[in-house]
């Protein structure tokens, strides 16, 4: 099982170093494969672990093993350990799992680029940076994981460098990140002045209420930046400028996910700063609700897939703010499944359109496309949480938590289903827009239909099986009846809130009369056009410019920053170096030139000085004497 | 052992310049020469004792009897890493010299070597004058490298680099005599502490000027502008490390009261050049004026770590001084191969160049990731610890190394960005090779090393100070 | 002992004075370089009364035979003097000191 959990981890990074190092001698369509090869014996790999814990009992269930040690400091040090246990365990299944078929998928949809090769590697390299995240067995390399994750969607985003969109969008992805990052490291060294460790059982350890907000805040900050919440958020939709299946993978269903992880993994830390968890929930809620709004005026399939995600991932920071820890990571799990379908359905679209991504030139693809249809259709449904869909099963019982949370947790639950309505329009908007209707001017003359060939087999099986999964997926839990999953991680992160039952059939019911009618009203105004789009102009200004976040961050950040940087160099740096070297052998000339003036060259103004200075002399000599 | 590392140098030197070589014969003996030193680098790393720690292989004549002035030389467990940097870089850079051709080579080659004796001498030298004799050493040959091989800019970056760094060791000179013939002995090893400012101060002036840390690095930007790119690479790689080893080996070490009364200035003006030199690395329109400024952030971290006087600062700021060296060789290094290629360093006439030179694009984005210390890397270890390490002597200078590292992500990927991504560059035509085998035999082997340091940072930070008395204790490692 | 005859050593101090600060002046104010020579004699020779009226007063012979090397001394160097003085006639050039500045800083 050791072994399985190191197999795991390492495959993939071994397939991003073959692949560098290989080059030109193995062709583009090996390198793929050899990538997919990697993450399914990764798969395999997070399997055998998974059956390794099962036949263990609940408290023998944490395993950390070191290969060696990493870092020392005098009496502090972190190894190079991987940790098995219920969380990790469950994250390496989804990781490797859901990244296999992506990167499979990958293989269809990149054939043809010239850089495959690179792009191989580099959705390696991700898979591994992912699986060193959610195993690493301390803080340290979790936080390792961490940046080499950010480090990875830096360059799948700026995989087509030439675009200078793409690199634009890449480079504020690992800043934003890199904000986190510094957070996390700031919450760190206070933990190791106070605690001497970084190993995960400090977490436990009793703190002051300073220390602990302190350090939930900084985690907050870097779970905040990498999941995409407000208002660490703007890079995600720039992030649509990379291909679809990273945006599949990375944006979607692995590494926007990793802050709910981390919330969850250190949720001892958390429980001792319930501030600082509430203001995480809050966050959350408060995501869910702006970015399901700005999805609604978005006009690219991506993008609006993209703030999908935001705001399901605010479903996730509620359930982990609350203390559902279970049901956070139970919609974790589905919403990989579903997003990763809708992504790669969308991604068939594109490319059948070739490369056209503005949904207003789409239209009436039902009928050309049915299969990628019925694939959209199954991710929509799961998406807005329609029984007997994945959604269903994972995003209610959240909800049902917050209700048991008291005044502010029923807040938290007003805002989870105003968003629940909120998704059901803006996704079937999406649906409607795309998919229903004749066949626009755009699709008869651009449209293309794939083969029957080896790529349409890598697109279509993974977006079948995820497809299955979307519906499937979800029975693994109900939580008023059967809940294995919050059993299995019951030993790492148990619940701190239980709903009554009551207020789980009231949520589901809500949600899913909400959910209904946000389809029902997207199918009036777009489906069946009988309603026209409302007209309102002030709100439409400010979702299409996403709450002028950018425009803030650039002017509170971004110019200040380049601002300052500029008259430092103007200001201190020129005078410093370049006048101070020109000004020092000017004034020494100077000087000297002033010295100089005593060489008159007249003979009676040296006699005047010997004659004076003589007097002077003996006059000091006679006084002193 | 020890002597041989430090005359082994000098004396391929010196037969350079007495035999009338070709320079191809005479690339060759150097390159030989330096190799040689890796070698008998290698020999002193597996024969040092790091369990027993303390001064080993250790060389004592007597010099100056009535001044109790010897010629004392040894090397200690973070010595034996600062050594290695040292002969590792000079090697890159002299097989980068040997590649490109210089002119003159005989000359240019000695040079190099007596540079790289003198700098070993540094880190070896146990006796106050010893040290000052190998310090002053290592100027000639960088003013003579610079002012002759160097760019149109040379003679002002010369001056301005030998009038700055003179000033420093003369103040130098005179806290070495005071405290030398206060003491009655010049031995460091034998050498009492001193509480005296002055003493302190005047060797804090010399260390602060070469290290550069803000505001006396007015040299920095044009010397390592003009200078030729091996030549960059060592003076930010190793030359400044000779300062903070200075920093560590006599100002922490002898002056434990004016380290203490002195700390909050120094920190505060290490912290500025931290932010100060990333802010104007970010805006830099060069190659080398980026590579440069980062240097001098890069440098007020270390020097925080060193100040930091506890366990992590100290294992930090060593790792993290071998880490900058081998980054800064190499980014300095890759910039010369570019700007052969565009024959110009302007960020604004460079780019896309990552089509069609896959080797050039994975270096020079391997290097810039490292360079930007991203988790998992040696840089993001030795950055770590220090900012855990001064973290204790108060929060704020943590935060402003964690504002440096967002702005050090800033700078890094401006600069990437600029050489390889968007579109192509009005310098850069197609002709314009990706990096030919020599070039990868100069860069990949730094690289690797690099490499193996993500790997296994401890292999530094648990082999540098004796561990039973702790880091902290500098005193006491120095017995 | 030797009865002194004639006026105190003041009297011959003042004198001496005088025409040392007559001589000083000359050197100083006097533009013709021969002038100059001269009023150096002058100033020589002040001093060299100086020299003897003390010796006269402390009856120590040391003060006049210094007064005859003084004397040779102030002769050899206005041979010299002269000679330059000559010299710089020949070529022509003004015999002005205020003008004779090129050796200048």
């Amino acid at each position: 099982m050791v072994w399985g959990a190191w197999i795991c981890l390492l495959s993939p990074l071994a397939a991003a170093c073959l692949i560098t190092l290989g080059g030109q001698r193995l062709s583009r369509r090996g390198a793929g494969y050899l990538a997919t090869a990697a993450c399914f014996v990764a798969f395999g790999g997070a399997v055998a672990s998974f059956i390794g814990l099962l036949g263990r009992d609940g408290s023998q269930r944490e395993i950390l093993s070191t290969a060696w040690t990493w870092i020392t400091g005098g009496s502090y040090q972190s190894g190079l350990s991987i940790l098995i246990d219920p969380l990790s365990v469950f994250m390496m299944l989804i990781v490797s799992g859901v990244g296999a078929l992506i990167v499979w998928y990958s293989v269809g949809y990149m054939d043809g680029d010239t850089e495959e090769r690179r792009y191989f590697a580099y959705m390696s390299l991700f898979v591994f940076s992912m699986l060193l995240l959610v195993q690493g067995g301390n803080l340290l390399l979790l936080l390792a994981g961490w940046g080499m994750v950010g480090l990875s969607s830096y360059l799948l985003i700026g995989f087509w460098h030439e675009r200078p969109s793409a690199i634009a969008a890449a480079k504020k992805a690992f800043v934003m990140n890199a904000i986190g990052d510094a957070t996390m490291a700031l919450a760190f060294f206070l933990l190791i002045e106070k605690a001497n460790s970084l190993d995960f059982g400090i977490l436990g350890g009793q703190y002051s209420s300073t220390v602990a907000n302190l350090v939930a805040l900084g985690l907050l900050g870097g779970a905040v930046a990498k999941s995409a919440q407000i208002p660490l958020h703007t890079w995600l939709p720039d992030a649509m400028e990379g291909p679809t299946p990273v945006s599949a993978l990375i944006h979607a269903a692995t590494m926007v996910t990793a802050g709910v992880y981390l919330i969850v993994r250190t949720h001892a830390i958390f429980e001792q700063a319930p501030k600082i968890a509430d203001l995480a929930a809050g966050l959350g809620a408060l995501t869910l609700l702006l970015a399901g709004l700005i999805a609604l005026v978005q006009v690219d399939i991506k993008r609006v897939i993209a703030y999908s995600t935001m705001s399901q991932i605010g479903y996730m920071f509620l359930g982990a703010g609350i203390g559902s820890y279970p049901n956070a990571m139970f919609h974790l799990m589905t919403h990989a499944f579903f997003k990763a379908l809708l992504f790669m359905a969308a991604g068939i679209v594109i490319h059948a359109l070739i490369n056209e991504q503005d949904i207003r030139k789409m239209g009436g693809l039902r009928q050309l496309s049915p299969k990628t249809y019925w694939g959209f259709l199954i991710g929509s449904l799961a998406l807005v949480g329609i029984f007997p869909f994945a959604g269903f099963f994972s995003k209610d019982s959240i909800l049902a938590a917050a209700m048991a949370k008291g005044t502010y947790g029923y807040i938290l639950w007003a805002a989870g289903l105003a968003g629940t309505f909120l998704t059901g329009l803006y996704t079937f908007r999406l649906l409607f827009l795309v998919f229903w209707g004749e066949p626009s001017a755009f699709v008869r003359e651009h449209f293309h239909a794939l083969g029957r060939d080896v790529i349409a087999v890598s697109l279509a099986v993974p977006v079948g099986v995820l497809a299955v999964l979307s519906i499937v997926g979800g029975w693994i839990q109900f939580s008023p009846w059967w809940h294995p999953v919050t059993t299995w991680l019951q030993t790492v992160a148990e619940p701190t809130v239980t709903p009554e039952s009551w207020q789980e059939w009231l949520s589901i019911a809500l949600s899913l009369l909400l959910g209904l009618s946000g389809i029902g009203v997207a199918w009036l105004i777009y489906g069946a056009r009988r309603l026209a789009v409302p007209r309102l102009p002030f709100a439409q200004r400010t979702l299409e410019h996403k709450f002028y976040f950018d425009e803030a961050y650039d002017a509170l950040f971004y110019t200040p920053a380049v601002s300052l940087a500029n008259l430092l160099r103007r200001g201190v740096e020129q005078p410093l170096i370049a006048d101070s070297g020109r000004d020092l052998g000017d004034d020494t000339r100077d000087l000297g030139g002033l010295v100089a003036r005593a060489q008159t060259g007249l003979l009676r103004t040296y006699a005047l000085a010997i004659a004076s200075s003589v007097a002077v002399l003996a006059i000091v000599f006679v006084v002193v004497k | 052992m020890t002597t041989l590392l430090i005359c082994l140098p000098l004396a391929a030197a010196l037969i350079l310049w007495l035999l009338p070589l070709n320079p191809i014969s005479a690339g060759s003996l150097a390159l030989l020469a330096a190799l040689a030193e890796v070698g008998v680098w290698i020999q002193l790393l597996v024969r040092y004792d790091f369990t027993k720690g303390g001064l080993q292989f250790s060389d004592q004549h007597v010099w100056f009897k009535d001044l109790n002035a010897s010629y004392h030389v040894g090397v200690y467990g973070f010595s034996v890493w600062l050594i290695g940097l040292t002969v590792v870089v000079m090697a890159a850079a002299i097989a980068y010299g040997v590649w490109a051709g210089r002119e003159r080579a005989r000359a240019y080659m000695g040079l190099m070597l007596f540079l790289t004796g003198a700098i070993v001498g540094v880190f070896t030298a146990q006796d106050l004058l010893l040290f000052y004799a190998f310090f002053e050493a290592m100027l000639i040959p960088l003013y003579v490298l610079v002012g002759v091989w160097g760019g149109p800019g040379r003679m002002g970056a010369t001056l301005k680099f030998v009038l700055y760094t003179m000033a420093g060791s003369l103040l130098m000179l005179a806290s070495i005599v005071v405290y030398g013939l206060s003491e009655h002995t010049f031995d460091l090893t034998k050498i009492g502490q001193s509480s005296s400012q002055w003493i302190f101060l005047g060797f804090v002036a010399a260390f602060a000027i070469k290290a550069p840390l803000f505001p006396l690095h007015g040299w920095l930007p044009d010397a390592y502008r003009e200078s030729s790119p091996e030549v960059a690479a060592v003076l930010s790689g190793v030359v400044s490390k000779a300062a903070v080893y200075g920093f560590l080996r006599i100002a922490v070490a002898k002056f434990p009261q004016p380290v203490h009364d002195f700390r909050a200035p120094i920190l505060a003006l290490a912290a500025v050049g931290l932010i100060y030199g990333s802010l104007l690395a970010f805006r830099a329109p060069d190659l080398r004026g980026v590579i440069a400024y980062s240097s001098l952030a890069q440098m007020g971290l270390i020097t925080m770590g060193v100040f930091a006087v506890n366990d992590l600062g100290l294992d930090g700021s060593v790792l993290q001084m071998v880490n900058h060296g081998l980054v800064s060789a190499t980014m300095f290094l890759l910039a010369g191969m570019v700007e052969r290629r565009a024959l110009t360093g302007e960020l604004g006439r460079l780019g896309g160049m990552a089509r069609g030179r896959p080797a050039l694009a994975t270096v020079l984005l391997t290097t810039g990731v490292i360079a930007l210390a991203v988790p998992l890397s040696s840089a993001f270890a030795g950055e770590f610890l220090i900012l855990a390490g001064i973290f204790q002597r108060g929060w704020g200078w943590s935060v402003a190394g964690a504002v440096a590292i967002v702005l050090a992500a800033m700078y890094v990927l401006r600069l990437v960005s600029a050489v390889l991504h968007r579109e192509v560059g009005p310098s850069v035509s197609d002709s314009a090779l990706d990096l030919r085998p020599a070039e990868l035999g100069v860069t990949v082997p730094l690289l690797a090393c690099l490499l193996a340091l993500s790997i296994w940072p401890a292999a530094i930070t648990q082999h540098s100070f004796r561990g039973d008395h702790g880091a902290a204790d500098v005193a006491a490692q120095f017995k | 002992m030797i009865a002194l005859l004639g006026p105190e050593a003041s009297w011959y101090l003042g004198v001496a004075a005088f025409l040392f600060a007559t001589g000083a002046l000359g050197v100083l104010l006097r533009r013709n370089p021969l002038i100059v020579l001269l009023s150096l004699e002058i100033m020589l020779n002040g001093g060299n009364l100086a020299l003897i009226g003390f010796a006269r007063n402390l009856g120590d012979g040391g003060g006049q035979i210094f007064a005859l090397a003084v004397m040779a001394v102030a002769a050899s160097e206005v041979v010299v003097g002269l000679g330059l003085i000559v010299a710089l006639n020949r070529k022509r050039v003004t015999l002005d000191v205020d003008r004779l500045n090129t050796l200048r800083g």
